[in-house]
């Protein structure tokens, strides 16, 4: 199986921790990555707010490297994931907007032909590599680690563009779970983490976070588990932005999926992946330690 | 004062059509997880504000930008009204008005000027060469540059500057 690798560039500039894990964990599971040379932001909501041209357009170029290179677009980040996915829904179904598109990349010499899918990480683990080839890949499994899991808005929803082709949440409560880990039930699980509010308006971004983690600390998790890297920093640091101006402490550990399959796996976080997590990964560190 | 055309000014702007199908229920207000904690964020509020031609009390104002446009409106709208979508319209034509926040300002800037919205920190990078991960893909900026000159994207968040 071989993929455009789309990765965005939160990820390489903020988590490459997350990155690294992918590229150990996809060999096991036999995905090839191929790298997208050139490719350009997927012009994310911050971007569409601004102009809507602009977005099609810069998206679209993205799709049209990867019918370059005749593969589906495989992408970590739900906020690529969506624009990229939206880009390529409207402009396959819209002959008029595809044919506007397509006037502004002839000056960058591309064409929008329609020829390609764009997959989350978890869509093609789910669908193309499968979950009985994901679950013996696990060697060393998770005994009943209690995750919520934070699928992020952009795995499904609106539902017209991801549901009946996808299955989205129930997809990563199956993967995490065949890692020997329990995705246990909370409230809010489908609400926003307030991500993309960071930065823009910080205190409204800390008190949507809140509720969410207030009903996960309420669920009793030992960790939450994120794929997008919006949610990531969002439940990760936005803890610690919480303790500072909302005086409310949490403690709870946030791991990038693929770190929780890739320790499954039976491979090692190094120290600095460990260190990268501004919440200690001690509760679910010592769970592998007993096994060991 | 009054514009009577606004909603369809509105209506005609890319992903703006769905205020058409607004029926002021008010589920959009009650599944959205900022209403919660803004008092100013009322979704359901906003689309009357607008159907009532109020254009003054929206563009030059916060109220397009409280949105974190998670789409759960979207999916609950018995309308198919799309008021997560309308948003976009809304601040498409906000930004024409020159009301910008400085956090979308700033990732609008960096997009020109590197091809990317977040471009590495020194951390990063470091965390980059221990892991092994070799140089980043290179972002194509005389790509983005050639591109969003053709759509005047550059005039929006350089104008007045």
């Amino acid at each position: 199986m071989k993929y455009a690798f789309f990765l965005g560039c939160l990820i390489p500039a903020r988590e490459p921790s997350y990155e690294n894990s992918i590229r150990k964990i996809a060999p096991e599971l036999g995905v090839e990555l191929v790298e997208m040379e050139g490719a350009n932001c997927c012009a994310p909501f911050s971007i569409q707010s601004v102009d809507y041209a602009s977005w099609l357009a810069l998206a679209a170029r993205n799709l049209c490297l990867a019918e370059g290179l005749g593969l589906d677009i495989l992408t970590l980040c739900n906020d690529c994931y969506e624009s990229l996915l939206m880009t390529n829904a409207i402009l396959k179904d819209d002959a008029e907007l595809r044919n506007k598109v397509n006037e502004i990349l002839a000056d960058v010499g591309l064409e929008f032909k329609g020829k390609i899918n764009v997959k989350s990480f978890i869509d093609v683990l789910y669908e193309d590599v499968g979950l009985e080839k994901v679950k013996n890949s696990v060697k060393e499994p998770f005994n009943g680690l209690k995750v919520a899991v934070q699928p992020g808005c952009h795995l499904t929803k609106p539902k017209r563009i991801h549901f009946g082709e996808r299955m989205g949440i129930t997809a990563l409560d199956e993967l995490v779970e065949a890692t020997g880990a329990k995705s246990i039930a909370y409230e809010r699980k489908e609400a926003c983490c307030g991500g993309p509010l960071r930065g823009v308006n910080d205190e409204v971004a800390s008190q949507v976070a809140k509720h969410k983690l207030d009903s996960i600390k309420g669920s009793g998790a030992d960790c939450i588990v994120t794929v997008c890297p919006f949610c990531y920093i969002e439940l990760d640091m936005g803890q610690l932005e919480i303790k500072r101006h909302l005086k409310e402490e949490y403690n709870l550990p946030v791991l990038h999926f693929a770190e929780l399959l890739r320790m499954a796996m039976g491979m090692i976080l190094t120290d600095l992946e460990i260190r990268s997590h501004k919440i200690s990964l001690n509760r679910v560190l010592k769970d592998r330690l007993q096994e060991e | 004062m009054l514009d009577a055309d606004f909603m369809h000014e509105v209506a005609n702007t890319p992903r703006g059509r769905g205020i058409l199908k607004c029926i002021q229920c008010g589920r959009c207000t009650s599944s959205c997880p900022v209403a919660r904690v803004v008092e100013e964020h009322n979704p359901r509020k906003l689309m009357e504000i607008i159907i009532l031609g109020l254009r003054s009390d929206v563009l030059p104002k916060t109220l397009p930008w409280h949105c974190l446009s998670c789409f759960t409106c979207l999916d609950r709208c018995p309308q198919g009204g799309d008021v997560g979508e309308a948003m976009f319209a809304i601040r498409n034509l906000a930004v024409r008005e020159g009301n910008i926040p400085a956090g979308i300002l700033a990732q609008a800037r960096s997009l020109f000027e590197t091809g990317r919205v977040v471009t590495p920190t020194r951390t990063a990078l470091i965390q980059r060469k221990k892991y092994g991960l070799g140089k980043e893909p290179a972002f194509d900026v005389e790509a983005v540059q050639k591109i969003l000159r053709k759509t005047s994207f550059d005039k929006l968040i350089y104008k007045g500057s």
